[in-house]
């Protein structure tokens, strides 16, 4: 970063301002909006100074203010240090400071970080003693009555580690302590506003929050998944309460195509601002991955009906049934709808490229076909084996499935290994403990058959080479390693990618190589005005909060669209390590809480939910684990 | 049990009890506000902070909710210990000038506090009535107000719910600075501005009880509301 005049980012001291020629600084500071213009900025941090002329007082004053919201005021030294820090400094601003403040201002600083309960009271006034001590002169000048304060209004931000690994950006230090302050409902109105599916979340997401946790480098990061869970079980076991309603209507409508995560959460959130919707749903249930992609033992249909309905009891209208199979904006806008936002998933497996593959064996099937007919209630006839090509979480929901339905000996095929398997811990664990084996660096490449009939694969063993785009070890073949492996089934679960609906003319939509759509990564507009795109169909399969990521987004982009307004760019913190902080306090070592889960052999007599829930009591002191990681930024 | 040692003396100690606890055995005064031996730990004040070396280093812990772990070193009485509790003190003091305890516990810790009469009655958030009424009583009538980003609260506080109150009482008995009041008025008893009817004795005549908490004590334990109505005297 060029022409710095201060920097103490990160307690690495950039200066120079007496001329000095440390000229640029390699300094991953956030990125702010408008192309990341600005003159000065406080956070966490440090202090960053980029026009001489910042007034680093009043620019310390807005940054106590802000984080004094923060605060949460349980242990007596953090707000109680931030108020004292705000008087002395009002007073030096008055002019009715003296040189005896600057040192007392240090030493709260000190004793704050040392003694404060949490994360937050333990790293958030490092920029302040920044800024006494480097900029004693203009503090002193203050004092002396020599210098009036400027600015008073800074933009400000929040953020956590937690927060910004979650790709819907949910305050979950917000929310974590709504529930430590047994508030299960508030917290769970607090979760709704970025995420309208809670306890669907609450059972399958892939939270990347835990593994950015801060509390993981200590013992073991919260168990974030679960508290969101225990959030919506203790509103469900409160008898259900009901989504926030438009406050006024609109006249606009907006049509949705697919009910998955993406849609639903664009539906709600757009109908919330007051716009009619419809969903267009090709499948007979709603809910897309969620309903016919995640088998019951991990998701209990009735929670991801019971979180559709709501969304229905809001306005928004699900067609089912109702395949879209060509899309014209024209022909849509005659039945009155200004927008449209294509969110159709991706539900077609992907050809593995072998032999035998397209020729309709019976005993031949994809995973994500095998877990919609499982889903749909389609009866499946266990066999004596069964082989499931692959290393995903479809992967091994098909394994996991077929170990329930009876099927005696359940293998995984993969060809990388354990280290590369993009399937979740919990997942894998699962599945090994259910008795489905594992078999490592091994593709088929031929499927064997008799009659029309599958009686086999013929395989080949791998080893690791050099790592590939997705900095992956590749796979390749070991040659003449072929073996060959009897089986009753295979199951090709390899990726998916999306069934789109037909365009044409003016009106046809741009994709991808991978036959995706392309879209504005902010506006998520595809290059046909008024229709938009999100989820797995624009980013190939990926997981359900990123696709209900954009479905909050894009409800936000229509809006604006309609309403003719452009859509305004976010800070960003992609490039700060959000972990890192100055110095940590002490902070007691507690693992994480548990929950019970069934045991094995009752969990393979059929696809009852397996993994259990926080009670109130486990839910508040797993809660009280958080250390708040709080991060405020301010700048001009 | 484990052995620690605090301020160089060697000492066994049981497996998960705190730092604070074992100071106490031995005598040593460790300071502390929102600390209850009846109660959960936790670690508000600060005033109870020790130093503990954890990877090399010597850092401050709230005595109150650490743990003892095998081979801890503790120190209660360093010149960063003072400080720190000092400071804790000090900007209680600074907040809550007039609350007494808040006062003494200032004086005590060396800061200059004023001689005036202490007549106020603060809330200094210690939460020892929010623990009292979920741990000990079960009822849950207060939490602490939710802070955080979009939730621009001046002056965190405790939120009271009178639809759970049972009008026990416990709340006003625990506080430390006699910010939560309990008054009797005839047949009244009046906590958090909720207005409770007493029960009389049906021996005695002597009022003994809200109603609202003998029937809470009667939901709790299947003994019908009628058979509750004889105080602890006359049983």
């Amino acid at each position: 970063m060029n022409n710095i005049a201060f920097s103490s980012w990160n307690g690495k001291i950039v200066d120079n301002r007496k001329g000095k020629t440390s000229t640029s600084a390699d300094i991953k500071i956030p990125s702010f909006p408008r192309g990341g213009k600005f003159s000065a900025m406080m956070g966490w941090n440090g202090l960053v100074v980029k026009n001489e002329k910042a007034d680093v007082l009043s620019l310390t004053l807005g940054y106590l203010r802000e984080i004094r919201k923060i605060s949460c005021g349980e242990c007596s030294v953090c707000m109680l240090g931030i108020d004292r820090l705000l008087d002395i400094l009002k007073n030096i601003a008055d002019g009715k400071g003296n040189a005896s403040d600057l040192t007392e201002m240090q030493s709260i600083v000190k004793q704050v970080s040392v003694n404060s309960k949490c994360s937050f009271g333990q790293s958030a006034l490092f920029p302040v003693s920044d800024a006494v001590k480097h900029y004693k002169a203009d503090f002193l000048a203050f004092i002396k009555g020599e210098k009036i304060i400027a600015k008073k209004e800074y933009s400000s931000a929040v953020t956590a580690p937690c927060i910004d690994a979650c790709p819907a950006g949910l305050d979950i230090p917000g929310y974590i302590e709504l529930i430590k302050n047994n508030k299960p409902l508030a917290s769970l109105d607090l979760i709704r506003e970025r995420c309208i599916l809670p306890g669907v979340t609450g059972r399958v997401c892939t939270h990347p929050c835990e593994d950015a946790c801060v509390r993981k480098d200590v013992d073991e990061p919260i168990a974030i998944r679960l508290l969101k869970r225990a959030a919506s079980d203790a509103d469900l076991a409160a008898g259900g309460s009901v989504l926030k309603a438009p406050a006024s209507e609109k006249d606009e409508k907006v049509a949705i195509i697919g009910a998955g995560p993406s849609g639903l959460a664009a539906a709600y959130n757009l109908r919330l601002m007051g716009y009619g919707v419809t969903i267009f749903e090709s499948l007979p249930h709603a809910g897309g991955m969620a309903s016919v992609g995640i088998p019951d033992y991990r998701l209990p249909t009735d929670i991801l009906d019971h979180e559709i309905n709501l969304i229905k009891r809001t306005g928004v209208e699900i067609k089912l049934n109702a395949k879209v199979d060509s899309l014209s904006l024209k022909e849509l806008k005659k039945e009155g709808y200004a927008a449209v936002f294509v969110a159709v998933g991706a539900h077609r497996g992907n050809m593995m490229g072998v032999e035998g593959e397209d020729a309709g064996y019976d005993g031949y099937i994809d995973g994500v076909d095998l877990l919609r007919d499982l889903n749909l209630g389609k009866t499946i006839e266990p066999k004596k084996k069964v082989v499931i090509v692959g290393g995903g979480n479809v992967a091994l929901d098909c394994a996991r499935s077929c170990a329930r339905l009876g099927f005696k000996d359940v293998t995984i095929l993969y060809r990388r290994s354990r280290v590369e398997m993009p399937a979740s811990d919990e997942e894998i664990e699962g599945a090994l403990e259910e008795g489905i084996a594992i078999t490592y660096l091994a593709v088929p490449v031929k499927i064997l058959e008799k009659d029309g009939t599958v009686t086999g694969v013929e395989c080949i063993k791998m080893k690791l080479g050099k790592p590939d785009e997705s900095g992956r070890k590749r796979p390749v073949p070991v040659k003449g390693s072929e073996y060959t492996l009897k089986t009753d089934v295979v199951v090709a679960a390899i990726g998916q990618k999306p069934v789109l609906p037909l365009s044409k003319g003016k009106e046809k939509i741009d994709v991808t190589p991978w036959g995706t759509i392309k879209t504005d990564p902010l506006t998520l507009m595809t290059n046909v005005a008024g229709v938009f795109a999100g989820g797995d169909c624009v980013t190939g399969p990926a997981t359900l909060i990123e696709a209900l990521d954009m479905g909050n987004r894009v409800a936000r982009s229509i809006d604006a669209f309609i309403a003719g307004r452009d859509m305004a760019d976010e800070i960003s913190f992609a490039e700060v390590d959000l972990k890192k902080q100055r110095d940590r306090g002490f902070v007691v070592n507690e693992p994480a809480k548990e929950v019970e889960c069934m045991a094995v052999k009752k969990r393979l007599e059929g696809f009852d939910e397996i993994e259990g829930s926080f009670g109130t009591v486990l839910a508040m002191e797993e809660a009280s684990r958080c250390l708040r990681c709080y991060r405020v930024v301010v700048w001009e | 049990m484990v052995t620690i040692k605090i301020n160089g003396q060697k000492v066994k100690a049981e497996e998960s009890s705190t730092i604070l606890e074992n100071a106490q055995k031995l005598k040593i005064d460790i300071p502390t506000l929102c600390h209850h031996s009846d109660l959960s730990p936790f670690g508000a004040c600060r005033l109870c902070s020790v130093e503990v070396k954890t990877n090399g280093k010597w850092q401050l812990a709230s005595s109150c909710n650490t743990p003892v772990e095998e081979g801890m070193e503790i120190v209660t009485d360093s010149k960063n210990v003072y400080e720190g509790r000092k400071l804790a003190a000090e900007l209680l003091y600074h907040k809550y000038p007039t609350t007494k305890a808040v006062r003494d516990m200032a004086e005590k810790m060396g800061v200059a506090v004023s001689d005036g009469e202490a007549e106020g009655h603060d809330c200094i958030l210690c939460g020892l009535c929010v623990r009292t009424c979920r741990e000990i009583v079960g009822v849950n009538a207060l939490t602490f107000q939710d802070r955080g980003p979009g939730r621009d609260i001046d002056e965190p506080k405790i939120e009271f719910d009178p639809s759970r109150c049972i009008g026990c009482g416990s709340c006003a008995y625990v506080c430390p600075t006699g910010y939560v009041t309990m008054e009797e008025e005839g047949a009244k008893r009046i906590i958090w501005d909720k207005v409770f009817t007493m029960v009389s004795c049906s021996v005695c005549g002597k009022r003994f009880a809200p109603e609202d908490q003998l029937r809470y004590i009667s939901r709790q334990t299947g003994v019908p509301f009628s058979e509750l109505s004889v105080c602890v005297d006359c049983r």
